[in-house]
């Protein structure tokens, strides 16, 4: 007869590990995210077809870092990751505290832009925003420049609308019957609506706030249609900057556009960790 | 009509209206918990006591009526200044932060340090029987467990009065004894006042020192357990508390007609309703009443009969050795003592009529 201790072992060695549970998840991410990643970087060092070396090297790479437009595009897209998501956060931190005992009609409403594409909310941005447009016609004159202005507010005003929702979707879904109940719990023991708010309601939302603006900011980082449509001629962004690459050589280019482009993706995982850092469960 | 005030120290509750949802629920409860005792409320499903417990803690608004606890009214304070603690049905445990500082919340609500709220968190889970379990994470422990740290936390507040809503129902068979034999304990310990909430009539007749039963938004009877499920005050009480025995018929000269046997029954003559508890129905081969077994159910304990006779329900409960077969006809014999002439009985369905009993050799 096998003893408790054993069966205890057995039983322990029957439930697979977290990482092996993930297993499949990984296995598709580090063949899709990986591969790509993988191609870009091979692009960024082997030979251009329009000449120069003729082995692999670093001259993309050197060029780009050369390039005071490469390093102005750096900082323009961080700059216009971290505003977008921060701003984001913030209101759908708000929105989803002002929606959660709200009917379903309600929350439904306020999440239909995230199934608008980007570049139409661009194009209807254009047509109301820009000098001669709609709302300048309507009102005489704009209080500010959105469209093409030089501090990317067109871009940051339209990555807040789209992303706003869906950050507020993925906030609802831990503001729900559960969350409440715990903060039930708490105010019967004593917490006025303060505490509930740093010590129960917070610690469950942080996490979920930190991933999905970790979300925005490497989709922003990385995306160039709107950017494209709504940004200032100077600085373009890391996306604009490969676009730019290629259609101004379109061989040698290519090596280059990789580079910064592999820049953005790092950038991106930087801003994410920073995020998860941030949002580290802890107690209080 | 002399308005009641709450007991010296306890809980009292005076003509509470509360209508969640727009629906009235509350209908004007009235409810004494006197101090250090532990009362019992008790009713089905969807009769209002969780909102009658979530008014009392300031969870639920209420649109009439007056809550005094401990001598103050609280009514009109919000949850986190009216000193109750709640233990849930399920346990509401926050899952950022570990068992001890789960026990401790309410002294970190009141500024307590650390090294303050980590002893007195390990003195209360050594209390509840879950020594050592401190620096745990509170989502990983089993219900009861976290059943457990739940009563602690509670405790921990020190409260002036414990809400327990169904505390039990979602822990497993096996532990809730344990569980409840705990909580009676620990409120004995400490005089704690204590409102039990179970749809449950064997477990508030074990919890309770008082019991209320409430049915749909008012409380119909409070009183000692015994009390309740031998002197019900109205058919619907009895039927609560298991008696499916109410029958009905004319008292003449004190006395009544139960299935052509006369049996005494106190107070004036005229229409009445009595009751008898189906376990103090005796089978009797000697009885006055031969009746049919219709029905021999076996429900763990006990063998629950379905007795029929001529115009007569009956039913009874015996030891499974004592059981009769389904069909069988069997002598029976209602003990005078136990035989309970129920106060109220206007609310007696038509069911309830069931006089005309045919005696054993009667015509």
């Amino acid at each position: 007869m096998r003893s408790a201790a054993a069966t205890a072992r057995g039983a322990t060695r029957r439930v697979p590990p977290d990482l092996l549970r993930l297993a499949p998840a990984l296995l598709v991410t580090t063949l899709l995210f990986g591969g790509a990643l993988l191609g870009a970087l091979k692009q960024s060092v082997e030979p251009p077809l329009g000449g120069g070396p003729s082995t692999w090297s670093l001259a993309s790479w050197r060029a780009v870092f050369a390039d005071p437009t490469f390093l102005d595009a750096l900082w323009f897209s961080i700059r216009l990751a971290v505003i977008s998501s921060l701003a984001a956060a913030l209101i759908a931190l708000v929105l989803a505290t002002l929606l959660r005992s709200r009917g379903p009609a309600l929350k439904t409403t306020f999440s239909l832009p995230v199934t608008v594409p980007h570049l139409i909310v661009a194009v209807l941005a254009v047509a109301w925003l820009a000098p001669g447009g709609i709302a300048e016609r309507a009102l005489g004159s704009l209080p500010i420049g959105v469209v093409h202005a030089q501090s990317g507010l067109g871009i940051v005003l339209v990555y807040v609308y789209k992303e706003t929702p869906f950050l507020v979707l993925l906030l609802l879904s831990v503001m729900g019957r559960t969350l409440r109940r715990r903060e039930e719990a708490s105010a019967v023991l004593g917490a006025s609506p303060s505490q509930v708010l740093r010590w129960v309601v917070w610690p469950a939302v942080r996490r979920p706030l930190a991933v999905g603006s970790m979300i925005v900011g490497a989709f922003v980082l990385g995306a160039f249609e709107v950017p494209l449509v709504l940004g200032p001629n100077y600085p373009p962004t890391l996306a604009t900057y490969a676009y730019q690459a290629t259609q101004t050589s379109p061989l040698s280019g290519q090596g280059k556009a990789a580079a910064s482009l592999l820049v953005a993706a790092a950038a991106a995982i930087a801003l994410g960790l920073a995020a998860l850092a941030l949002a580290r469960t802890e107690d209080g | 009509m002399e308005a009641r005030s709450a007991p010296l120290g306890g809980l009292g509750c005076r003509g509470l209206v509360a209508a969640p949802g727009g629906s009235p629920v509350l209908r004007g409860v009235d409810l004494d918990v006197p101090a250090g005792t532990r009362t019992v409320l008790v009713g089905p499903s969807g009769a209002g006591k969780t909102t009658l417990l979530r008014a009392i803690c300031g969870l639920q608004a209420i649109e009439a009526g007056s809550i005094e606890l401990g001598g103050r009214r609280i009514d009109r304070l919000p949850a986190y200044r009216r000193r109750c603690a709640v233990v849930f049905q399920e346990p509401r445990l926050l899952p950022h932060l570990d068992v001890g500082e789960n026990v401790a919340f309410a002294l970190r609500a009141a500024g307590a340090r650390r090294a303050e709220r980590r002893a007195r968190a390990r003195a209360l889970l050594t209390e509840v029987g879950l020594d050592g379990f401190e620096r745990r994470a509170a989502d990983r422990l089993s219900g009861g467990e976290q059943q457990r740290v739940s009563l602690a936390r509670a405790l921990c507040a020190e409260p002036d009065i414990l809400l327990l809503d169904e505390p039990i129902s979602a822990v497993d068979a096996n532990r809730r004894e344990e569980l409840r034999e705990l909580i009676a304990r620990l409120q004995g310990e400490r005089g704690l006042t204590t409102l039990f909430v179970t749809h449950d009539r064997a477990e508030a007749a074990q919890m309770g020192e008082r019991v209320a039963l409430m049915l749909e938004g008012r409380i119909v009877q409070e009183d000692e357990p015994a009390a309740l499920f031998q002197r019900p005050a109205s058919p619907v009480v009895a039927r609560f508390f298991g008696s499916a025995n109410v029958l009905r018929g004319q008292v003449r000269d004190g006395r009544m007609s139960l299935g052509g046997v006369e049996v005494p029954v106190p107070g004036p003559d005229g229409e009445a309703c009595v009751t008898i508890r189906p376990e103090r129905v005796r089978l009797d081969p000697a009885g006055p009443l031969e009746l049919r077994v219709g029905e021999a159910a076996y429900t763990g304990t006990w063998v629950r009969l379905r007795l029929r006779g001529e115009g007569l329900g009956l039913e009874a409960m015996v030891p499974p050795s004592q059981a009769p077969a389904a069909g069988e006809l069997v002598g029976v014999a209602l003990p005078l003592e136990e035989i309970w002439r129920i106060p109220d009985f206007e609310a007696v369905p038509e069911e309830g009529r069931r006089a005309g009993v045919r005696p054993r050799g009667g015509s």
